[in-house]
Formats: C-alpha cells, sequence, structure tokens
C-alpha cells in the first residue's frame, strides 16, 4: 500500500512537473534589438498581438533582450550552441549568411509583399531562401544645418571665400549649392568653408563629423561615397575589386577632411552616438549619419540647438550618380525553437499590412511599399523618405550576404582607420584589404 | 591531535574538487582541444585534430605580437605608475589615516567600478561636445587635445587604468607600512637617521615582497586588460590599441578562427602562470623570512 502511495505520488510529481514545462515552453519567445527606436517599437507590436481576442496562452509573445556591444557575437554563440532561449531571433542583412544554418526558412505568405515589396524583403534573404521579416530598414541620410547653407547662398562674400577654399583644398572653383544637388565635391567644399581651422569666420567648429572609429557600422556609412564613384566588392567573376579608383577616391576625400580639420581631432574613435552629440551641440554644418538618428536630431526636446534648423538629404552624387547603404533588420525562426508553431504564427501577423502600421506608429523603421507607407505620412513623414531613398538609391555590395560579410567590414575598418590615421600608406591598405577579402570571400 | 582524520579531509575537499574540476578543469581541457584542432563555429562538437598548426598560425601573425607589444607596454607602465603613486600616498597619508580610517572608504571607491563602466565613463568626459574636460580647456585655452587619436590613445588609456588601479596598490602598501612596528622607527630615530634613511633602509626593505606582490598582480591585470580599453576606443584606428584579450576576442568572435583564438588565449594562460608562480616564490621567501 505504501509502495503504491510513494508511486502514485512521484507519478502525479511528474505529471505536474511536465505540465508547468509545457505551459512554459508555450509561450513564443523573441529576441529583439535592444535600446533605441527597435525595441520600443517591438513592445508596442508583441502587446497589440498579445492583445488580440482568440489568441491561445500558448502563442503570446515574450521578449528579451540583451546589451547591443558584442550583440550578434553572442547570438553567434548561442546559436552556435543550439540556445532554445528563444523561438525568434534578430538578423540583420549582412549576417544572415552567418545564422542560416542555425534558422529555419519561412514562408511569408502574399501579403508580405505587398506591404513591403520584393525588394526589401530580398533584404532578409538567403540564397533565394526568406528567413526573416524585415521590420526595420537603415540607411544614410546628409544631415545639414539649413539657416547655415541659405545664409551661404545669400552672401556673395562668402561665396568668394567658399570659392577660393575649394580651389585651394580641391583643385577647383566651386559655388554653394542646394544640398539635395551637391556632389561629393560639393559637400566637402562646404565642410571645409564651415571649419574654423580653415575658416576662421566660420560659426560652426567644423563642416562635418566624419565617423571614423575602427567599427564595423562606420564602414557601412563611408560605403555610400566610393559607391557612387562605381566602387564594388568583386565583379562578375568574383574577383575582388576593391582596389579601385573609386575606393581610393573615398578615402582620400576623409582622409583630406580629417586633416584639414573639417572634422573633429577625435573623429578616429567616433561612431552614432558621438556623431549625434557634435551636430547636436551646433558645431558641425553637416554630418553623413544612419537615419535612425532623425527622430533625435529633430527633436526640440533632444537637440534644442539644432532641431528647427536640421535637414536631410539623400548622400551626395558621385560620377555614377547617388548611391545610400541599405542595411535591414528583421526577425527570423530559431532552428532549435521550442515553440515553433507560435513562433511561426507571431511571424507571419508580423509581416501583415497591420502589424507593421503598428510597428511604424510605435517609432520603428519599416520600409513599406508606398500604397502602404501613405496610410502613415501624416505621422512618419521620414518614412516616405526611408522608402524613396531605399527604392532609389538603395544598394547591397557583391558579396555582402555571405557568411563573412561582417568580417570583411571588420577588415576594412581596421584598414582604412590605419590609413586614415596615418599608420600606413593608401596602397598598404588597399593591398591588405583586397588580400583579405579574397580570402574571406573565396568560395 | 588533528581535528579531522585524513578521510574525512578528503570527504570535506571533494565538493570542491569536484567544482574546480567541472568549471575550469572541462573548459581548460576542451581550450587545448580546440587549440590543437580545426573547428568553427559551426562544428563546436566536433573538433578535428590538426596538430600544432594553430600555435604557428599565431606566432607568425605580426598583429598577435603587435598586440602583446602593446599589452606588455601597457602592463609596464601602469604597473609601475600605479605602485610608485600608491607608495608615495601610502606613507604620505598614513599619518592622516591613522587619526581617520574613515578616509580610507572615498580613497577605495574607484575600485568599486567596474572597469568597462570606468570606460563608458570617460568616453562621455572626454568627448568634445558633451566632456566637461573638453569643455573647460576650450573655455580656458581655446581648444582641447584628440584625447583617443592615435597618438595620444595609449596615455590617454594608461591614465584611466592608473587613475582607477593605483587605490588598489595603495591599500596593499598602507597595510604592509602599518604593519611596521613603530619601535624599529624610533630606535633608528634615535640613532639620529634622517627620515629618508629610516626610508630607504627601513620601510622600503621590509615592504619589499609587497611592493613586488603588488607589482605582479597589477602587471597581470594591465596585461589582460580588456573592457575600459574596448569601451574606450575598441581596437584602435588601424588596430593600435589591440590588447592581447581584444586580439583573442576578435580573432575569436570577428574572424570566426576559434583554434587561432584559442591558441593565444593558452599562451596568455602559460604567461601569467609563469607571473603567478613567480609570486608564490615570492611570497613563499617572504613567509621563511
Amino acid at each position: 500500500m505504501r509502495m503504491t502511495s510513494t508511486l502514485l505520488a512521484l507519478a502525479g510529481l511528474i505529471l505536474s512537473t511536465s505540465a508547468l514545462t509545457g505551459l512554459a515552453e508555450a509561450k513564443v519567445t523573441v529576441l529583439g534589438w535592444p535600446g533605441g527606436s527597435e525595441e520600443t517599437a517591438l513592445r508596442a507590436t508583441a502587446e497589440a498581438y498579445n492583445a488580440q481576442p482568440g489568441l491561445a496562452e500558448g502563442d503570446k509573445v515574450e521578449l528579451i533582450f540583451f546589451n547591443r556591444d558584442g550583440f550578434f557575437d553572442k547570438l553567434q554563440a548561442d546559436m552556435a550552441a543550439g540556445s532554445d532561449a528563444f523561438d525568434v531571433n534578430l538578423v540583420a542583412t549582412y549576417s544572415i549568411g552567418r545564422y542560416a544554418p542555425y534558422m529555419d526558412t519561412i514562408d511569408l505568405g502574399p501579403e508580405a509583399a505587398k506591404t513591403y515589396g520584393d525588394a526589401v524583403l530580398k533584404t532578409m534573404q538567403f540564397e533565394g531562401k526568406q528567413y526573416g521579416v524585415p521590420t526595420d530598414l537603415s540607411l544614410h541620410f546628409m544631415y545639414y544645418r539649413k539657416d547655415l547653407i541659405d545664409a551661404l547662398m545669400k552672401d556673395d562674400a562668402a561665396k568668394a571665400k567658399y570659392a577660393e577654399i575649394s580651389e585651394k583644398f580641391l583643385g577647383k572653383k566651386l559655388e554653394p549649392k542646394d544640398p539635395d544637388s551637391w556632389t561629393w565635391d560639393d559637400w566637402a567644399a562646404t565642410a571645409l568653408y564651415f571649419s574654423k581651422q580653415v575658416n576662421p569666420a566660420s560659426p560652426t567648429r567644423y563642416g562635418t563629423v566624419l565617423q571614423m572609429k575602427n567599427l564595423l557600422f562606420n564602414m557601412m556609412v563611408f560605403q555610400s561615397l566610393p559607391r557612387s564613384y562605381g566602387a564594388d566588392w568583386m565583379d562578375k567573376e568574383g574577383k575582388i575589386t576593391v582596389d579601385s579608383p573609386a575606393y581610393r577616391t573615398g578615402l582620400e576625400l576623409y582622409k583630406k577632411l580629417y586633416d584639414a580639420g573639417a572634422s573633429p581631432k577625435d573623429s578616429l574613435s567616433y561612431e552614432y552616438a558621438e556623431t549625434n552629440a557634435a551636430f547636436g551641440a551646433g558645431q558641425a554644418a553637416t554630418a553623413l549619419q544612419w537615419n535612425a538618428a532623425a527622430g533625435d536630431l529633430t527633436s526640440a526636446e533632444k537637440s534644442p540647438a539644432v532641431a528647427e534648423v536640421t535637414a536631410m538629404v539623400a548622400p551626395p552624387a558621385g560620377p555614377k550618380g547617388r548611391a545610400d547603404h541599405i542595411h535591414g533588420l528583421g526577425l527570423g525562426l530559431n532552428k532549435a525553437a521550442k515553440n515553433k508553431e507560435g513562433a511561426t504564427k507571431f511571424l507571419k501577423w508580423l509581416a501583415t499590412e497591420n502589424a507593421a502600421l503598428t510597428y511604424a506608429k510605435a517609432g520603428g523603421s519599416p520600409a513599406l511599399s508606398p500604397e502602404v507607407v501613405a496610410k502613415i505620412a501624416a505621422d512618419r513623414p521620414d518614412l516616405v523618405k526611408l522608402g524613396d531613398f531605399a527604392g532609389k538609391y538603395g544598394y547591397v555590395m557583391t558579396g555582402a550576404t555571405s557568411a563573412k560579410a561582417l568580417s570583411v567590414y571588420e577588415l576594412q575598418a581596421k584598414e582604412f582607420t590605419g590609413y586614415w590615421s596615418g599608420q600606413q600608406s593608401l596602397d598598404e591598405a588597399l593591398k591588405k584589404t583586397e588580400t583579405g577579402m579574397a580570402d574571406l570571400l573565396k568560395k | 591531535m588533528a581535528l579531522l582524520k585524513p578521510a574525512e579531509s578528503r570527504l570535506f575537499l571533494t565538493p570542491l574538487t569536484g567544482f574546480l574540476l567541472l568549471f575550469l578543469g572541462f573548459p581548460a581541457l576542451v581550450n587545448l582541444v580546440y587549440s590543437v584542432s580545426s573547428v568553427s563555429f559551426e562544428t563546436l562538437r566536433s573538433p578535428v585534430l590538426t596538430g600544432f598548426g594553430n600555435y604557428t598560425l599565431v606566432l607568425s601573425d605580426g598583429e598577435f605580437w603587435r598586440s602583446v607589444s602593446f599589452s606588455g607596454r601597457f602592463a609596464i607602465v601602469t604597473a609601475l605608475a600605479e605602485c610608485l603613486i600608491g607608495l608615495f600616498l601610502a606613507i604620505f597619508l598614513a599619518p592622516l589615516l591613522k587619526k581617520h580610517s574613515g578616509l580610507m572608504a572615498p580613497l577605495m571607491l574607484p575600485l568599486m567600478v567596474a572597469p568597462a563602466m570606468i570606460g563608458l565613463m570617460y568616453r562621455l568626459v572626454l568627448h568634445e561636445f558633451a566632456g566637461p574636460l573638453p569643455y573647460y580647456l576650450f573655455l580656458w585655452f581655446g581648444d582641447s587635445p584628440a584625447f583617443l587619436d592615435v597618438n595620444n590613445a595609449f596615455k590617454t588609456l594608461a591614465v584611466v587604468e592608473i587613475l582607477q588601479w593605483t587605490p588598489f596598490a595603495f591599500l596593499l602598501f598602507y597595510m604592509a607600512y602599518s604593519g611596521i612596528s613603530p619601535d624599529i622607527r624610533e630606535a633608528a630615530a634615535l640613532d639620529g637617521a634622517p627620515w629618508y634613511r629610516v626610508l630607504v633602509w627601513i620601510d622600503l626593505p621590509l615592504m619589499r615582497p609587497t611592493i613586488a606582490i603588488a607589482f605582479f598582480i597589477r602587471f597581470i591585470d594591465g596585461f589582460r586588460v580588456f573592457d575600459n580599453v574596448y569601451a574606450l576606443t575598441g581596437s584602435g584606428a588601424g588596430g593600435a590599441t589591440t590588447s592581447l584579450s581584444i586580439y583573442i576576442y576578435q580573432a575569436f568572435f570577428k574572424q570566426a578562427a576559434i583554434g587561432k583564438a584559442v591558441a593565444a588565449s593558452v599562451l596568455l594562460f602559460l604567461a601569467s602562470l609563469a607571473v603567478l608562480t613567480l609570486i608564490n616564490k615570492l611570497a613563499a621567501g617572504r613567509r621563511r623570512a
């Protein structure tokens, strides 16, 4: 009798434990991009999803976040170890190849194409297969001080000084232009004109803020300059083409501006936050910066010194036109997910028009199709610009979604900053980059 | 009579030994295997033994030696400065601290902050448009240096490290200085020895083992520096501030060269072991004395 009771108690304990475990596993755990507008938007969207009538308790979404620093490295270590701590994970255009072995592909259905358009869906594809929902698109704006440029264009004496400076530093006399029709030379001349070291009468300390820290994201910002001169990572035969006149022009222009004092002395340690601080302080006339900064730089509360006079255009043009580096963030399905069914249901919902609009209203930056973005244009005019620039100027370098794409950016960051800081010549930097890229991108 | 029988001692030590074997021994063993294997994130559970190729790769990599050089210079400069300043403060402040021991707490404050936080704090403090230091430099002198550019980054990083860790050396030296019997100093004073002779012939020789241990501990800490350097400059322009720990981190995560990273970490482990053995010998020498 005692034996039977003990066995029954044990069986009961095992059953209750399994039931509890089952309940705990039934939730859909989503690992999002921490901090910033992406986290705020995902929280609001998950709340809307969980509030749907009839949604089973086990399909409700729970969010987890860890620090941005080293995020992709930690994610890789977790996924390689087969972690099932999350069902849905963050994925980025330039790391899809790195994570694809640990993820499942997903069919988002026909509504996704209507919501985002095929070009944007492609930012979440690897070898033709869909790996995620494109929640945010990042590209770059040329931020500039409208008040300063307007004043420059009305002042003849200033124009003469501008021509003198451009001739001295760029070898040709230039006239101030509307930023939306700038070439990179026009931007460089403007940056030089508004730098105290070049022009002591400048109202700002610097003409621009270059993000030159040895950091892969800074290479994404820089990339559009050589691209507009026709740069690419490799040709059709797979030969690395980084040692090109286009890259040389871009690298030399950055160094020229940095050496001339057109960008802060500590630019070699600057990234996103430092650039925002410099421009927001009213001490820089222009800044090539991520679109995500638009909210902060035009907010009277966050950037009182410049909010009213900040305007944005697409990056300047080169001989091959304008180019804007596209970098997509999205959410995809972990291969080791415990609740794949619930996770798939959430991802399909996330790709619908209503979910995308909820995400956008809450501060996210999805690149929506023209029909969908029109519904939110009044609340989020920057999203119209985002979709417009992505459609007209967006590009992805050849080979930039491969498994080693992020390593290529890392390599470029190290070698290019080595050149900008004067530790090696341009020839050495390009030679090392070419050799390293050939090794990283070999088939 | 012994409190415990040998069998009982072994029994009590078993959990600790098991813990050490599991949490230190197992990762160390895996590291050793990986360091002589071809392994990637995809094949973490099935590494293929390939011999000592990873060690050859590391030892023939110019970047490895550059990072060793950075770590070595950084460790020597910071350990020396921390010990010298710490020693000066310990002796200079000893009479004051004897009367007001509560002053010790604020002096120890920098030790309580995580090095990564210190890095972030100085990133803000030194920022030209947000930091107080450049603000006042511009206000008073009309200019501010580039604290983190390639010419100044090493100096800035060293100063940040010294400011945080000098209190550690100071604490050890103050304890050692306070432990010297006042009778000896009194006897020397009666013999007419001036203060500097007391310092050179009595205090410093008696504090020598503590000074050596403090120097080596700070040397090891400086050699494996990661957090504050990574938060302030990353690996620096062109890799100028790549410490050995940053080299290992980058090889592992950024280049996915796991075998190479682990081989470098084994070399760092061996170097640390050599220094720790030296410290042990010094400590044993002090006990004998």
